[in-house]
């Protein structure tokens, strides 16, 4: 049983316990935070009479208050843990001289990503939009499937290659990737949480107007990265059929997004089940024109999971 | 009361690998020509097994009527698996074999009562059968499988399987016994028969029984024992003690004729049934191994995993992964019922669930968990 010491600490060790759970633990910071908070929104009331048994809290809302901010309080602490991986780690940007940008020293560009990273986490929508970038990131989601795509030269590599005309490698396209992925919160910024949303807010396509106004300061943010990176990390919160001359990798950013958001890493799949990928594709592509993603992309995407028992 | 309940249950599933054994081992020894003390042995354990097995029905059977639920534990339950593996095997097979033992069967000379005992033994044999549907009862304590549908249909189509089996086995046996569906022990039966014929052809005084014993054991090496019915023995291949300590109730065939008796060696028939009885003895085992082996992941395969899939995705908000359907089974009815599943429910429950909580993967069990551990 838990001994009898300052609720304040006794909260801490629990939070940080829940976060190590086998379900949460190798979770990121965000998703932690969300599967958390979840659980305190739908179990308040029963979590109260386990905790007052052993002398955490009193008032029983004020209990989950605390909980929900040690949540908040120990995500912030990893996430920064995770944007400094992130940028330092993930990003090599070998992509630039394709986008026939001048040389820009990395260094600078790394430090403008953590500080776009931490002001979306401070933002409650871009929030939720950095949960999926960064699991996506920090995954190997776009090393596993850039290849494959530059492989087949099938319908994501020509709208790549051919109608957005770059020329990138495959690992150059993931560079890129990466950094689409870590910039697209931002374009949530000046978005206004709605409570009907809930956590998909993160994840709903915005008006193009809305980037038009939050593009320049962003680009003035940001000297140090690639101004077209930029723009088509922003962009990447775009919805495809409505959105005319959507850059290829705008397209295949928001799929990667919204696929990090329910990413979880060593997942015991059930037998009989098909794998998450797979899954996971082959429901969004149903769902491309409603999410507004790019259908052809995600049915090419669905082949190579498929194909690679994804 | 649940934990005394497990208890009981591991015991009984201790017991049924034990019969499983002796049922083996009492065909085995007769075919590994095992001494007579050991086959004793046996016999007794067969009595004790019986026994535990009559007991373990009542006691099943007394609890299904204090729950009102005697039918259901007798026709629903394989109740009836349970009363043919215990009361009819220790009537007609282990008891009358222990009274033969006590009977002192062993000793040919010198014995009346032995006589009746010994017609119920060669009955008995086939009631013997009966005890491979303790594997039935046996599958039924086997949990390899999560779904309850798998469970218990595994379990149906091995009664099925292993109750057709020995049933059919027990009417050949039965027929065989008739002479309708001869076996191969015909010819050495028809040839004893014509023997104790014709030591009973010349009447049943002591030495007319004897000059014919005399005659006959010339040519015919199973014929032990002759002598007029309820008197002296007019003529013996060994003495008691020989028969004792080779010869036990079942390996005697025995025949009376015109007021003669005699006795001849049984124990080829009974090697050859014991041959009969192992070869049945695998064949039930390897089925029911096929049963949990082969056919069970199958249908785990086909129809559980699927249902369960199917199911998770339907309880948990945050489960989403589709069924996998084997192209070639996609007509199937469960695979068309998960084709339905991936194509419709999964796209509609990712659009219905945009904007709603989901489900934490944590549940209020682990905070418990947690809070007990600190």
């Amino acid at each position: 049983m838990m001994k009898m010491d300052a609720p304040g600490d006794a909260i801490t060790r629990l939070v940080s316990r829940m976060f190590e759970a086998p379900a949460l633990r190798r979770l990121t910071a965000l998703q932690k935070e969300e599967q958390a908070l979840q659980f305190f929104k739908q179990n308040g009331a029963q979590l109260q009479p386990v905790l007052a048994s052993v002398g955490i809290g009193g008032a029983g809302r004020d209990t989950v208050a605390q909980l929900v901010r040690e949540a908040r309080s120990l995500a912030d602490a990893m996430l920064e843990r995770e944007i400094s991986r992130a940028a330092d780690e993930c990003l090599q940007y070998i992509f630039v001289p394709a986008l026939g940008t001048s040389r820009v020293p990395p260094a600078a560009s790394r430090e403008e990503i953590k500080q776009l990273c931490r002001r979306s986490a401070t933002h409650p929508v871009a929030r939720m939009a950095l949960a999926g970038s960064l699991s996506a990131v920090l995954s190997d989601i776009t090393d596993k499937y850039i290849p494959h795509i530059w492989e087949r030269r099938k319908y994501t590599f020509m709208e790549v290659a051919r109608v957005q005309r770059l020329t990138l490698k495959a690992e150059e396209c993931a560079d890129l990737l990466r950094l689409t992925l870590l910039v697209r919160p931002a374009a949530y910024l000046h978005v206004v949480a709605d409570a009907r949303q809930g956590p998909e807010a993160g994840y709903a396509p915005v008006q193009e107007a809305t980037l038009d106004r939050a593009l320049p300061g962003l680009r003035s943010q940001m000297a140090g990265t690639p101004p077209d990176a930029v723009r088509m990390g922003v962009r990447a919160a775009l919805s495809f059929p409505g959105t005319p001359g959507l850059e290829a990798v705008s397209r295949l950013t928001a799929i990667f997004a919204l696929r990090g958001r329910s990413l979880a890493p060593a997942m015991v799949v059930d037998r009989g089940a098909d794998s998450p990928d797979k899954s996971w594709f082959n429901v969004a592509r149903r769902n491309a024109t409603w999410r507004g993603l790019d259908p052809r992309m995600l049915d090419e995407l669905y082949s190579i999971a498929a194909e690679n028992g994804w | 009361m649940k934990k005394i309940g497990d208890f009981f249950e591991a015991l009984v599933v201790v017991v049924i690998i034990i019969a499983l054994v002796h049922t083996f081992l009492e065909d085995f020894a007769v075919l590994a020509g095992w001494t007579v003390p050991a086959r004793r042995w046996l016999i007794w354990a067969g009595l004790a097994i019986d026994l535990i097995f009559t007991v373990e029905f009542f006691t099943r059977l007394y609890f299904a009527i204090v729950r009102g639920r005697a039918f259901d534990y007798f026709f629903r339950e394989r109740g009836w698996i349970d009363f043919i593996a215990s009361i009819p095997l220790l009537l007609f097979s282990s008891l009358p074999s222990v009274l033969a033992l006590l009977a002192g069967a062993g000793l040919v000379n010198g014995m009346g009562s032995f006589l009746n005992v010994l017609k119920v033994i060669k009955a008995v044999r086939i009631a013997r059968i009966l005890r491979l549907l303790r594997v039935v009862k046996l599958f039924r304590s086997i949990r390899y499988a999560r779904s309850m549908l798998a469970q218990r249909h595994i379990a149906t189509i091995t009664t099925i399987g292993v109750t057709v089996l020995v049933a059919w086995v027990l009417v050949a046996n039965f027929l065989g016994g008739l002479g309708i569906l001869p076996g191969l022990d015909r010819p050495f039966l028809v040839s004893q028969a014509d023997h104790a014929r014709y030591l009973g052809e010349k009447g049943a005084g002591g030495a007319m029984v004897q000059g014919q014993a005399r005659v006959l054991a010339a040519f015919d090496s199973t014929l032990l024992v002759a002598r007029p019915a309820g008197g002296q023995t007019s003529w013996t291949r060994y003495d008691d003690a020989y028969y004792a300590n080779h010869f036990l109730p079942g390996d005697y065939e025995y025949f009376t004729v015109n007021g003669v008796e005699s006795f001849f060696d049984g124990r080829p028939l009974a090697q050859a049934a014991a041959r009969e009885g192992v070869v049945f003895f695998v064949a039930i085992l390897l089925s029911v191994l096929a049963y949990i082996l082969l056919y069970s992941p199958r249908f785990a395969l086909d129809i559980t995993d699927p249902v369960h899939v199917m199911k998770r995705g339907m309880e948990e908000s945050g489960y989403n992964l589709e069924v996998k359907i084997p192209d070639r089974r996609a007509t199937e009815d469960v695979f068309e019922l998960a084709g339905l599943y991936n194509r419709i429910f999964l796209p509609m429950k990712d659009r219905e669930s945009a904007g709603q909580e989901q489900a934490s993967a944590l549940g209020i069990d682990d905070i418990r968990s947690f809070v007990e551990k600190q």
